[in-house]
């Protein structure tokens, strides 16, 4: 049996690249692939799934592949290794972001820019999850970077906990806690939405802190904003999340920097509509069925507003929004990872 | 019905409406604005890096149930505080004479700059002059 091992700086229990890692486990396995998935900093709350990096020992005819988001002194040195190379570029948040907040994590971002185009050479077969991020991954030098967009499985979506408590509008953000997100701007612009256009609205920030303390600096900011009945949830249980969705009455994301974001299909599955700012690899993924805001606090609240109240403009959004799935089905993208996976195993290996 | 491809003007126009009507007076202003470092962080700022100072409150666990262990790695930071001041300034010395010589090397290289910039500029005069008297 053909071995192809994953390997990925970190797994955390909530984040998207450890969620991927695990869908394409279980799409390999399904293709009648063997390997493991490896990770160089393991969260504890990760319960298996997951093994060291230094426990990787591949086979001459094995295939690599790296999930490149962020740099780890492990993965550089897989580099050396002689197995042909899937790459699967994730993008790497600007560390410009990060310094102030953790700093540890801005080293492994700014490394992890100036060493893609290592990753990028090696690599007999070089992906990215978005058009922006394969513009990334050209300009880093990859020869030929195709578009493989994230394996979106709706399955995990349909299990239900218990939704956010509370009557009134729902505006839901959900991302990690983290600088590039924004959420002092989403904290700003439903202020507005609640002082101008629904007093009684609801907020909830489901999503894991970048650290203890920059969720405190998160707590600070919504004390500050004047922004009442504000839920911030720390990172949620697929169950919990997913009624989140089906309590919301529509998804705001203001992140400056996405290298695809998921959430927006979600919220399509989920027939919410969805109010963003049109940064990085966000109008790709969403197309015509986002409404996008300038920036302007109160223009975000009076699109919150019309999303919210406006039902021919819900139900348009929400068709819209079901064509967008239309170019994530599973069945799609897995026989485009596959013909990945394929192709990578069937290229000379590195040197010959 | 508002058309998508309609909603960002009708919700320009609706702000302008109700800032107008003074509704939108207390909007707020990007708190987390002035932590985004640019891409090349000033020397001020570079400073205040240079200077290493642990903060036992950012130590944490991510476990569940992690305060006792996050306690734990507490006491043994403190249980060491003498070793790692040590270390601290050990870094912060290389960090600080680091500086010293980035500062003073942008320095000669502004003074090199203005130095190539005026000698240009002389030969420039120099050739105009030159192309008058002949």
């Amino acid at each position: 049996m053909t071995a192809v091992h994953q390997a990925v700086a970190g797994a955390g229990p909530y984040d998207a690249v450890s969620e991927q890692t695990r869908a394409w486990r279980r799409l390999l396995g399904e293709a009648g692939y063997g390997g493991g998935d490896h990770a160089a900093q393991i969260d504890p709350r990760v319960r298996g799934g997951f093994a060291a990096l230094d426990a990787l020992t591949p086979e001459p005819g094995d295939l690599l592949v790296i999930r490149y988001s962020a740099w780890s002194p492990a993965l550089t040195g897989l580099l050396d290794l002689p197995q042909r190379l899937l790459l699967v570029y994730h993008n790497i948040t600007p560390a410009e972001y990060l310094w102030n907040h953790s700093a540890g994590l801005a080293v492994q971002c700014a490394v992890g820019r100036i060493q893609l185009p290592a990753f990028a050479g090696r690599a007999q077969v070089a992906v990215a999850d978005s058009g922006y991020n394969a513009a990334e991954l050209r300009a880093a030098g990859a020869a030929e970077a195709r578009v493989v967009p994230i394996l979106f499985e709706p399955g995990r979506l349909e299990v239900r906990g218990r939704p956010p408590a509370g009557e009134g509008p729902l505006v839901l953000v959900v991302g990690r806690l983290v600088p590039n997100k924004r959420h002092d701007r989403v904290l700003d612009a439903f202020a507005a939405y609640q002082s101008a256009c629904a007093p009684g609205a609801r907020l909830v920030l489901a999503g894991e802190p970048l650290t203890p303390g920059y969720a405190r600096l998160i707590e600070r900011f919504v004390r500050s904003s004047g922004a009442r009945n504000v839920t911030v949830t720390g990172g949620l249980a697929q169950p919990e999340l997913n009624a989140a969705y089906a309590a919301a009455d529509v998804l705001l994301t203001l992140s400056e920097h996405e290298g695809f974001c998921i959430p927006l299909l979600e919220a399509f599955h989920f027939g919410l509509p969805v109010v963003a700012a049109p940064n990085a690899a966000m109008p790709g993924v969403a197309g015509d069925a986002a409404l996008w805001t300038d920036g302007d606090p109160a223009v975000t609240a009076e699109l919150l507003d019309l999303a919210v109240r406006d039902a021919a403009l819900r139900a348009e959004l929400g068709r819209r929004g079901r064509a967008r799935l239309e170019h994530f089905r599973s069945e799609r993208t897995g026989a485009e990872i596959r013909a990945a996976v394929a192709d990578a195993l069937a290229s000379p290996p590195a040197g010959g | 019905m508002t058309r998508p491809e309609d909603a960002l003007e009708h919700a320009r126009a609706e702000a302008a409406r109700k800032r107008a009507a003074g509704e939108y007076a207390a909007v707020g202003a990007a708190a987390l604005d002035d932590s985004i470092v640019s891409a090349r962080p000033s020397i001020e700022l570079l400073s205040r890096w240079a200077v290493i100072e642990g903060d036992p409150q950012l130590l944490y666990s991510t476990r569940r149930a992690g305060a006792p262990i996050t306690a734990l790695k507490r006491m043994i930071v403190h249980l060491l505080r003498q070793y790692l001041v040590e270390v601290e300034a050990r870094q912060t010395r290389f960090n600080i004479a680091l500086l010293a010589s980035v500062q003073e090397l942008e320095a000669r290289v502004a003074r090199l700059e203005q130095a190539a910039g005026a000698a240009a500029e002389g030969r420039r005069e120099e050739a105009a002059d030159a192309d008058a008297t002949g």
